[in-house]
């Protein structure tokens, strides 16, 4: 017994009055023990002590048991018997390791271990704490089995939701969960960015403002936006092209697909809705739509081009060979502008690039000869075949009758572009130290050609003078914007 | 000769009971009309077991005649009362 310690000079019971306590309450003959405890002496009860402690082990939430030293079961509360689906009367007298899937863990460990109980349902993930005991000189053990479902279907809910926001927060396509009245429930990251408003509770329709972009999506078209969001949130869809408005981006194209979220007992409580962005590849769809339309544009303009051509030098040529001459001149012309254009995928080229390349063949051993200087400017492509032959036809006339006929005489090309926004571009050519020139005769073609190509392929003018020095020709024309256009304008216009 | 039997009431615990009965047998049978037993409740009162130096309940005390004894239990041993409490079997 516990007791405040006796006062020496108080009488008290003698030492045969303990050793007779102690042989009572070991017999079994006493009701109760006089402690004294802070607040004077008390009343401790014996019998039945136990019985408050048994209600508690009754009604704690996890199994609690006793075992002989041999695992056998002396005392299992009924919350054991739930959980084995055993009960009480039967639980006691087993041997505490048939309780387990896999025996039970050692005895000898105060830490509570993990094991599978057998139940009703199969098995059961528990945490078992034991202790040794002795009770009454006996050595026993005392158990705890905590039930662990709940905790580990927690970590099973709490890993799938880690799993699921890493699958939000990481796809590159936007993924929208909708409730089944269609509005965001969850947004990944990419969806977030997208929204015309931040999406959570706001409807499909309010946060992604859609435009229906193709023949099959005509199902989604015809619906107002209150039963376009039910459709999302109850149908599934496939691939349906679609443009969404961004906000400070316009209108970009995605592919929408839809499909059931589906809940524990397969019902649908809403849909998954994902927005994959093709932009990009709809931009090239159309860029090769437009170049294949360019190409088959471009080689009706080049083949009437070629005829056009042939047909002048045929009817202003002396003899056969002079048509040979002339014909393969102006083709090959046309084909250095052709691959210069080619290299720029079409996009324009350096003017003074042109130049040097064109008038390359009548340089012939002095790169003197034909001066080319200017600063830089990008023509369009448009103006580049034109052009071409414009100084294709000057080279050829100043090699058979200008400065380029003789040992001595130079050709200057100079030129200068003026400002936006409606940029001109002057370019002079000068031939000088050849023979005198004169004006040609009215049916050459080099010259009408040169005139036509100037007034309607480049929207420009012409002046050509000719005088001692030689010929000397200035164009004005505009610089208009580079870039591919389906509708560029015809090279040559045949001359009447 | 007067006695003090230490019990509890009113849910007096069956060793107490037992106690209080056999001493009653006891005194009965060789003190008849020599005695007097006063019962005290000590979870009424437990500042009584301070005064009387009660350990254990039931505790039985012969106060009369002097000196001053205790027999601790039921007093189920009726040798052991007698002998306890210096009466001589009638």
């Amino acid at each position: 017994m516990t007791g405040r310690p006796h006062d020496p000079l108080q009488p008290g019971p003698r030492s045969s009055d303990a050793e007779e306590t102690v042989e009572a309450i070991q017999l079994g003959k006493v009701d109760a023990f006089v402690v004294h405890g802070p607040d004077g002496p008390q009343v401790v009860m014996l019998q039945g002590s136990d019985v408050p402690y048994r209600a508690l082990v009754e009604r704690i939430n996890d199994g609690a048991l006793t075992l002989a030293g041999d695992g056998t079961i002396l005392y299992a509360n009924s919350r054991l018997a739930a959980l084995t689906g055993i009960d009480v009367a039967n639980l006691v007298g087993r041997n505490f390791d048939t309780l387990f899937v896999d025996g039970a863990p050692d005895r000898g460990g105060q830490e509570p271990t993990d094991a599978q109980l057998h139940s009703k349902a199969g098995s059961l993930p528990v945490s078992v704490w034991m202790s040794s005991l002795v009770i009454g000189g006996v050595a026993s053990t005392l158990a705890t089995v905590t039930d662990l479902s709940a905790t580990v279907r927690a970590q099973e809910v709490a890993t799938a939701e880690r799993f699921a926001r890493s699958i939000l927060e990481q796809a590159t396509d936007a993924i929208i969960v909708l409730t089944q009245d269609g509005r965001v429930a969850r947004a990944s990251a990419v969806a977030e960015a997208l929204a015309a408003v931040p999406p959570i509770g706001r409807t499909f329709s309010d946060a992604f403002p859609i435009v229906a972009d193709d023949n099959r999506a005509g199902a989604l078209a015809r619906f107002r936006r209150e039963s376009l969001d039910m459709l999302l949130a109850t149908k599934p869809f496939h691939g349906v092209e679609v443009k969404l408005r961004v906000a400070d981006q316009g209108q970009r194209s995605f592919l929408l697909s839809a499909g059931p979220l589906l809940n524990d007992d397969k019902k649908s409580i809403g849909s998954i809705v994902t927005l994959t962005e093709i932009t990009e590849r709809k931009r090239s769809e159309e860029q090769q739509t437009m170049l294949v339309a360019e190409l088959n544009h471009r080689v009706k303009n080049i083949l009437a081009i070629v005829q056009s051509v042939a047909m002048q030098t045929v009817r202003n040529a002396a003899s056969l060979d002079a048509f040979g001459d002339t014909f393969s001149g102006r083709i090959k012309a046309l084909a250095v502008a052709h691959d210069l254009l080619t290299q720029t995928r079409w996009y324009g080229i350096g003017l003074g690039e042109l130049l040097a390349a064109i008038t390359a063949p009548y340089r012939g051993a002095r790169e003197d000869r034909i001066g080319i200087d200017g600063p830089p400017v990008m023509l369009p492509a448009q103006a580049v075949l034109p052009l071409s032959m414009v100084f294709h036809e000057l080279a050829t006339n100043a090699s058979k009758y200008g400065a380029l006929s003789n040992a001595s005489g130079v050709v200057t090309l100079r030129w200068e572009a003026t400002a936006a926004p409606e940029r001109m571009l002057k370019l002079e050519w000068r031939e000088s130290g050849g023979p005198a020139a004169t004006a040609p005769g009215a049916g050459g073609f080099g010259t009408k050609l040169i005139r036509r190509v100037v007034q309607y392929d480049l929207d420009g003018t012409i002046d050509m003078a000719y005088g001692p020095e030689g010929a000397c020709v200035a164009l004005e024309f505009p610089l208009r914007p580079t870039g591919l256009s389906v509708e560029s304008p015809p090279l040559v216009t045949a001359p009447s | 000769m007067a006695t003090t039997c230490a019990c509890m009431s009113p849910a007096r615990p069956p060793k107490s009971v037992a106690a209080i009965a056999n001493l009653k047998k006891l005194c009965e049978k060789h003190l008849p009309g020599r005695y007097t037993i006063e019962v005290i409740d000590l979870m009424k009162d437990p500042a009584l077991a301070q005064r009387d130096q009660i350990v254990a309940i039931p505790t039985l005390i012969r106060k009369l005649p002097e000196p001053l004894k205790r027999i601790i239990g039921d007093l189920s041993n009726a040798d052991k009362v007698l002998v306890g409490l210096d009466i001589v079997p009638s």
